[in-house]
């Protein structure tokens, strides 16, 4: 063995033992059983209505875009609740353990989470907001809208999607099991050397950690290569570059950052691994390793990472704002040149990480003024979406509520981003809860435009709208919530208050750590509005149908086919004739043409390996996590060999006949007509094909 | 000039800071740190908060009311503004897009690099350019170990753990480092914050008029005894550290390579122990960077803080002060 494994090694489970079960824990066992017999019932449930060849057939070997963004959008939003539920224990926990009077139970001084749990919380929580959940939830809507949006058929490589998509699930279960089998590392979603070496972290939580990033890395590079040659390659007739839909260039820009920044972080990781397993001495203190290029490589990747998460989450604004203020996007070059520089200069400023670090001041000073430059565009973008707005109709829906929060939410993180920009600031700060407040501010961008895009998209995808009642309902409720935490958040940070703290030593913070416990209650309710909104939606889903165009004021090429989006997305390739294709086809009263005849199209099949690939690598990731040497090699061998016989196979793919295409889409013409019958006969609370009067029914419903 | 804009600033800023503090209450002194710096340092950097809130906060503010009023006026239905659907150019506008916020960056960065010399941790030149040539300034060797830190004073050959007494008026210069895994040296109404890494030596200064006893934290996150890792700072005039100079000089306890040994096993310091070391081996600071550097490390027992409680009572029962 080339490190010391403290708490024994077996060549048959590794490290794996009982006392690595926390069948004592009182938080986690009842959970653990929770989870058991809710899976059981689940199981039970897809069993008893013979779903399995369903869910086989048409999800799990699914190579359909959007099916699989849908899966991805689903795992985003199961490990937001995750890490939702991880924010609520953090703040419980500070707001109970406050001075040294406060009590304590489960074997905690304070509060109820001792510094070993209190840790593997916040550091889960940041991973999975961050890659788990932010990052899913925008691959899911890129996956889903850039294909459409460029009038293609599915993604450059149909196989390869699903594989990143199974291979993200395949990270997500690996930190889920975690928190039932060993422990999840201690130090914050980016650790830092030298704390997470095995000296000083000898337990299995640094090694979750690491093939848990790894695993999301990899899917996410997947996922970004396709999502490229998607946009390079398939673009439709007639779409040059300067007629690409503004979501399709945030993707764009989103993906080169993924693309080159991702392969960082692997590295990086891989050096920490080779400190843990081989005994190397890369970040050590000592014997000639250097802890700081750790940080240098983490944030080289970790500072473009923020961007690759926020770009596509100004794409979705982009498109929302135009919509539903009727007119065109203000600035579409400047906008595309914004993304583009975002892009660039993101890669300049990694430093202003660790300012606190000791660089010099001529290296401080060089990366606080690049880290402003990226203000420049950032604030390009606020005004080209107010300029939208200026001389438009503006409609404040759902959607555009979340969209408009988001803008706000952009001016206190940009304008916080800016005092952490400056090293005389930063010094004061860093540190410290203000800075978790500001990228909170920057991250709740992200989730608000998020859930703007559910409500903005989701008719296109399934064919109906969301309730606005419990749409707005949840918008305010979480707006509010938001307030209550960052405020005081913000108030906490100038009062010097650090991050991280499993017990608060000043006493004078608790009035504000009360508040954001209420806010946290808060954000609960909006929670529960949430499902509330899905459950009504469904309920009433037959209402609320829509035809292609669901908001009637739509502007890009994905509103020209059917709701919900036939698998083959567009029956006939659209010829592009104009930037906002389809506010330009309805102007000009072409937006009913229909196509003379169809022709043969060619379509990729479904297939089971990447799912089996995803299973493989969340072996060895368990695997390599416990050190079980024998499964390593096995679960390798075979994702090698499967790989190697998948390509020698490939997929010649399957032919759908002019004949059969017609038939879909009569059918699918002969829906919409009846969508809108229905319409004609139940004008008030009936469902509508996209025109003025859907505008006037969400206003008279508020 | 310079100074009296500060002060100008200042007042206004610390009546803004104060509102919400009455609305929540009030009490005797600023719970607001970073608002109420009581050491040269510290000001700097509240001077530069200020400048760029200022700025920011202008064009920030202003966008907001933007929106607002865009929201109000263009509202569907309402009629109060013309409806044009094909706008969406105009180069007078661009220019504007793009001019204000590169002319508030430009602004803006004058004031960063300005800032980043003045307060350089390793040689701020507002401590600098203003030490007096009577007043010799102090040393301070500080040592972080896994949960506590350790305050050399070398020129009194000297140690206080988990404690730190300056003089008033006097600029202070301290060296840190490590010994297990990194963290932060932060003092927020004196100084910023520095990181103190294993293996290695980073620098800070600090210059305080006013005496008074100051919060010191260990910012960044080192491990389970993180939270309890404060010290208190305690600025005192010339006679009374010369005092208590003297009383830590007749302390019992000594500090020695062997003893820093058993200091630095992972201690968590629930009960803010202080300890005086009246005399410290010559040459304790490097000697441990040199030994962090050969490899020395610490370890952690694994699940450690698994249960608190239980780890306390283990740690009152085996512990050496
Ligand atoms: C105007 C643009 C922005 C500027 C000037 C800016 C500046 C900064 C600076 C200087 C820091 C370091 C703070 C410190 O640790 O002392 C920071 C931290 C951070 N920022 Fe931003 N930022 C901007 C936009 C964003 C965006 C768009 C996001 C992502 C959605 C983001 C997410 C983060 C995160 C996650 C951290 C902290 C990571 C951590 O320490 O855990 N920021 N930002
Ligand atoms: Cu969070
Ligand atoms: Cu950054």
């Amino acid at each position: 063995m080339l490190v010391d494994l403290p708490g024994g090694w077996s060549p048959l489970l590794g490290r794996l033992a009982w006392s690595q079960i926390p069948y004592a824990n009182p938080i986690l066992a009842p959970l653990f059983v929770a989870v058991v017999i809710g899976a059981i019932i689940v199981l039970g449930l897809i069993t008893y209505y013979g779903k399995w060849t369903y869910l086989w057939k048409e999800w799990l070997t699914t190579v359909d875009h959007k099916k699989l963004g849908v899966m991805y959008i689903i795992i985003g939003l199961v490990m937001l609740f995750r890490g939702f539920i991880d924010g609520l224990m953090i703040r419980t926990q500070q707001v109970w353990a406050v001075g040294p009077h406060s009590s304590g139970v489960f074997g905690s001084l304070h509060g109820y989470l001792t510094p070993f749990h209190f840790g593997q919380v916040y550091s889960a929580h940041g991973l999975i907001m961050i890659l788990l959940a932010a990052t899913p939830l925008l691959v899911g809507f890129m996956n889903i809208i850039v294909p459409i949006q460029i009038g293609a058929r599915d993604m450059a490589y149909p196989y390869l999607n699903a594989l990143g998509l199974w291979i993200t699930a395949a990270a997500a279960a690996l930190i889920m099991i975690s928190l039932f089998v060993g422990d999840f590392a201690h130090n914050g979603w980016f650790e830092y050397a030298p704390i997470f070496e095995m000296q000083y972290s000898p337990g299995v939580g640094v090694d979750y950690w690491i093939w848990t990033l790894q695993l999301v890395a990899l899917g996410t590079t997947l996922g970004g290569i396709n999502i490229l040659a998607t946009i390079i390659k398939m673009r439709a007739p007639g779409m040059s570059w300067g007629k690409l839909p503004i979501f399709v260039w945030a993707s764009l820009s989103a993906n080169v950052i993924a693309l080159t920044s991702f392969p960082a972080l692997q590295v990086a990781l891989g050096l920490v691994a080779a400190d843990r397993y081989l005994g190397a001495h890369f970040f050590t203190a000592g014997m000639g390793g250097n802890l700081m290029l750790y940080t240098n490589l983490f944030w080289i990747w970790g500072h473009p990472e923020v961007y690759f998460v926020i770009l596509p989450a100004f794409g979705m604004m982009s498109e929302i704002f135009p919509t539903f203020s009727e007119k065109p996007l203000f600035g579409y070059i400047t906008m595309v040149l914004a993304s583009m520089a975002i892009a660039g200069v993101s890669w300049l400023v990694w430093l202003h990480h660790f300012f606190t670090m000791g660089a010099g001041p001529y290296v401080n000073t060089a990366f606080s003024v690049a880290t402003m430059l990226v203000g420049i565009p950032t604030g390009v973008k606020v005004f080209n979406w107010a300029f939208t707005m200026y001389r438009g109709r503006l409609t404040f829906n759902a959607a555009m509520l979340w969209a408009i929060g988001a803008l706000f939410l952009l001016l206190i993180g940009g304008m916080t981003g800016m005092m952490l920009a400056i090293p005389a600031i930063n010094y004061m700060v860093h540190n410290s809860v203000f800075v978790v407040a500001h990228f909170h501010s920057m991250l709740l961008v992200i989730v608000y435009a998020i859930f703007g895009s559910v409500l903005y998209w989701f008719p296109k995808v399934f064919g109906f709208k969301l309730d606005e009642f419990w749409a707005k309902t949840m918008f305010w409720l979480f707006s509010a919530g938001t307030a209550l935490v960052f405020v005081p958040m913000y108030m906490l940070g100038f009062m010097g208050m650090t991050r991280r703290l499993e017990y608060v030593f000043n006493t004078g913070w608790q009035p504000y750590l009360d508040v954001m416990e209420f806010g946290i209650v808060v954000y609960t309710l909006s929670v529960l509005a949430f499902f509330i909104l899905l459950y009504v939606s469904v309920r009433d889903h037959a209402k609320n149908r829509v035809g292609a165009d669901a908001w009637g004021t739509s502007r890009s090429l994905e509103w020209m086919t059917h709701s919900p989006v036939p698998f083959y997305n567009f029956a006939v390739l659209p010829h592009i004739n104009e930037r906002d294709e389809v506010a330009w086809r309805r102007q000009h009263g072409i937006d009913n043409v229909r196509p003379e005849h169809y022709e043969d199209i060619h379509m990729p099949n479904n297939t089971g390996v990447a799912i089996i690939l995803g299973g493989l690598t969340f072996v060895l990731g368990f695997a390599l996590t416990w050190r079980i040497w024998w499964l390593c090699i096995v679960s390798l061998l075979a994702i090698i060999v499967l790989m190697i016989v998948r390509s020698f196979r490939g997929d010649p793919g399957y032919i759908i006949t002019g004949a059969e295409l017609q038939r879909m889409e009569e059918e699918a013409y002969r829906r919409e007509a009846q969508i809108a019958d229905s319409h004609h006969s139940h004008p008030v609370s009936g469902g509508v094909v996209g025109n003025a009067m859907a505008y006037q029914r969400n206003d008279s419903s508020k | 000039m310079d100074i009296k804009w500060r002060n100008w600033l200042k007042k206004g800023w610390r009546a803004a800071a104060l509102a919400p503090i009455l609305l929540l209450g009030g009490c005797a002194h600023n719970p607001y740190w970073i608002f109420d710096p009581k050491g040269i340092m510290a000001k700097t950097n509240l001077f530069y908060m200020i400048v760029d809130v200022v700025i920011m906060g202008a064009i920030v503010g202003l966008t907001a009311l933007l929106v607002v009023w865009f929201m109000w006026r263009y509202q569907k239905g309402k009629n109060r503004g013309k409806y044009d659907p094909h706008w969406s150019h105009s180069n007078t506008i661009e220019v504007f897009v793009w001019g204000i916020p590169i002319i508030a960056v430009g602004f803006l960065s004058y004031f960063a690099v300005k800032g980043t010399f003045e307060i350089n941790p390793y040689n701020p030149t507002v401590i600098t350019h203003h030490m007096k040539p009577n007043g010799d300034p102090v040393e301070v060797d500080v040592i972080a170990t896994d949960w506590q830190w350790l305050f050399v004073y070398p020129q009194y050959h000297m140690a206080v753990a988990n404690e730190l007494v300056l003089p008033v008026h006097t600029p202070v210069f301290f060296r840190l480092t490590s010994s297990a895994v990194t963290t932060t040296f932060f003092i927020p109404q004196l100084v910023g914050m520095i990181d103190v890494m294993p293996g290695m030596r980073t620098k800070n200064a600090l210059l305080s008029n006013h005496a008074g006893e100051y919060q010191g934290i260990a910012s960044d996150f080192a491990g389970a005894g993180t939270s309890w890792m404060t010290f208190k700072t305690k600025m005192v005039d010339k006679a009374d550290f010369s005092q208590w100079v003297q009383k830590v000089q007749q302390a019992p306890g000594t500090m020695t390579y062997a003893s820093f040994n058993r200091f630095a096993q992972p201690y968590i310091n629930v009960n803010h122990h202080v300890v005086y070391f009246s005399s410290v081996e010559q040459g304790l600071f490097d000697h441990v960077m040199t030994e962090v550097m050969r490899g020395k490390t610490w370890p952690l027992p694994p699940m450690m803080t698994e249960n608190m409680v239980d780890y306390m009572k283990k740690q009152a029962a085996e512990h050496r002060d």
